[in-house]
């Protein structure tokens, strides 16, 4: 294993063994917190249930975040393009932000009917302020001489979107993205214990905590942290193969 | 075709007049008959500038500003740092729109100029995209506003491959330093066969040693085509090494206060600065400078 894979390992094992002690040593009670050990054996015994349930909430997060993105990268678009554009839709972008989404989950699954569609719209809705901003703000920070020297070619509007300002934006939208798998995967999480569909890790989290199943609840808790790791690597992965040219990507010297 | 051009423009054509004509590499006496009429047309530009003034607002950044620079001269100005230089460069780039007065680049306005990609700018910052190769940086031009692409262009790995940087076309810019970054924007901008050049302080954010070099090299560079150079500096040795003509600014608002032509032989020789002429010119200039500062 490669000294990079090696480091995360050892934090998360650490982590775990950490807890583990804290649990017997000091003689917790399950019902306020179990072991990690317990809960592992529970959703090795119950891995089926629990990798299908994985699948929809990271499908419902994925699509979601992909629509929140394409949309956000519109309106960025048009937020670095004009002062006008951007004053108007700042307050609105904030207003998502702000908003407690928990609260009106139920008005958009009478609205779009229960299932995948509301899950989505969600996760896009969550997803797209913060996406929209870093857009924006790497859109206009694209190098003034660029910018000078492809007006100097009068290089249209869309030319200069396309080749400088959206691969500007690039470096700040992965950055979000990382913060946004956080709150996607939480957004399915919510959506899917409240669209009766009874699909996603949310619905057996929303099960097991109505009908006192600690064991299943935290089965669903550790999916989650297991399928926010994933995908964490695989943007890290993504992000080497799109952004080898940025410095951040640069490999050091051992 | 740069080879009827140099043959009319060699020192011992009998049109040439003054031993100080004849080391211009093409001067205002070039035949205006014949083949060579388009050709010139094609690859050369002659800029005018009549009463040019430019303000923004209440500020007067330049003004009363009148010259002729003629097809295929490498002209620089030179002038106190803030003095407006830069802003004269992109109104003749097309990129500004006058306050008043006329420009005409090769009898068309800068703004067709521009339009029709004949006018090959190179900023003060190279300006490469951290995404783009070496390669790709350098027909970053040619990728744009295709249509207007001229005839003229040419591909960038040969002009590379004659900056020396042959080696390093799949390298990506961080991977280079300062000088060969400013070698990218210097191909990048040759690769529309542009008649007119314009550098914008190219050199400015070098080392000293990596300037020396780069003067060579861009001397190298316009010496084998037949490009009119309007180059904004504020470095007397890199004026006097690289010009035929020095146009002194005043302090802002910009306009002329000293018009010196530079009568150093082409093609220029690398140990330039050595040459008692050289120093000679470069205390000219400094003199025309330090008269102009006064009010």
């Amino acid at each position: 294993m490669s000294k990079r894979l090696l480091a995360p390992f050892v934090g998360i094992v650490g982590f775990l063994a950490l807890w583990e002690a804290l649990v017997r040593v000091g003689d917790v009670r399950p019902f306020v917190l179990r072991a990690p050990s317990r809960i592992v054996a529970y959703l090795a015994d119950h891995f089926g249930d629990y990798a299908g349930a994985a699948w929809v909430t990271a499908h419902h997060a994925l699509i979601g975040s992909l629509i929140g993105l394409l949309v956000a990268v519109i309106i960025g678009s048009a937020m670095a393009a004009s002062r006008f554009a951007e004053q108007a839709a700042q307050p609105v972008l904030t207003l998502l932000q702000v908003t407690p989404f928990v609260a009106y989950i139920a008005s958009v699954v009478l609205w779009l009917g229960s299932g995948t569609r509301p899950a989505v719209f969600i996760v896009a809705l969550v997803s797209m302020p913060a996406f929209a901003f870093a857009a924006a703000d790497g859109m206009r920070g694209a190098d003034p001489a660029a910018r000078e020297l492809l007006a100097s070619v009068d290089a249209s509007r869309r030319e200069v979107l396309w080749r400088l300002r959206l691969p500007s934006a690039i470096p700040s939208l992965f950055t979000t993205a990382r913060y946004n798998v956080g709150l996607a995967l939480i957004a399915s999480y919510l959506v899917e214990g409240g669209n009766f569909a009874n699909e996603g890790l949310g619905a057996i989290g929303k099960r097991a905590a109505a009908l006192n199943e600690g064991d299943a609840l935290w089965g669903a808790i550790f999916s989650m942290a297991i399928l926010g790791t994933i995908a964490l690597l695989m943007l890290s992965l993504l992000q080497r193969l799109v952004m080898g040219w940025h410095p951040s990507q640069r490999t050091r010297a051992s | 075709m740069d080879a009827p051009m140099l043959a009319a423009t060699r020192p011992d054509q009998p049109h040439t007049t003054t031993p100080h004509d004849a080391t211009r590499r093409h001067n205002g006496n070039l035949p205006r008959h014949g083949p060579i009429t388009s050709l010139h047309s094609a690859w050369m530009s002659r800029i005018e500038l009549r009463d040019l003034a430019k303000s923004f607002g209440d500020l007067a950044i330049v003004d009363a500003l009148s010259t002729d620079i003629s097809s295929g001269s490498f002209v620089s100005v030179i002038g106190p740092s803030g003095c407006g230089k830069t802003t004269l460069l992109r109104v003749i780039a097309g990129l500004e729109p006058a306050s008043s007065g006329r420009i005409t680049v090769d009898g068309d306005s800068p703004r067709a100029a521009r339009s029709h990609k004949r006018v090959a700018m190179v900023p003060q910052q190279p300006g490469l995209l951290p995404w783009r190769t070496v390669y790709e940086n350098a027909r970053l031009l040619l990728d744009v506003n295709r249509r207007a692409n001229p005839p003229e262009a040419l591909e960038p790995t040969p002009l590379l491959q004659e900056v020396g940087l042959g080696d390093f076309l799949n390298a990506y810019p961080h991977e280079l330093s300062g000088g060969m970054q400013q070698r990218v924007a210097l191909v990048r901008a040759l690769t529309l066969g542009a008649p007119l050049l314009v550098m914008d302080e190219p050199f400015a954010a070098l080392d000293e040693i990596t300037r020396s070099e780069m003067r060579s090299i861009l001397n190298r560079l316009v010496e084998g085509r037949s490009v009119t150079v309007l180059f904004v500096t504020h470095s007397l040795s890199e004026a006097v090494a690289l010009s035929d003509r020095v146009l002194v600014s005043s302090p802002r608002p910009t306009s002329i206060v000293a018009d010196i032509d530079i009568d150093l032989p082409r093609p220029r020789a690398t140990d330039v600065e050595d040459d008692p002429r050289f120093v000679e010119l470069c205390a000219v200039v400094r003199h025309a400078l330090h008269q102009g500062m006064q009010p």
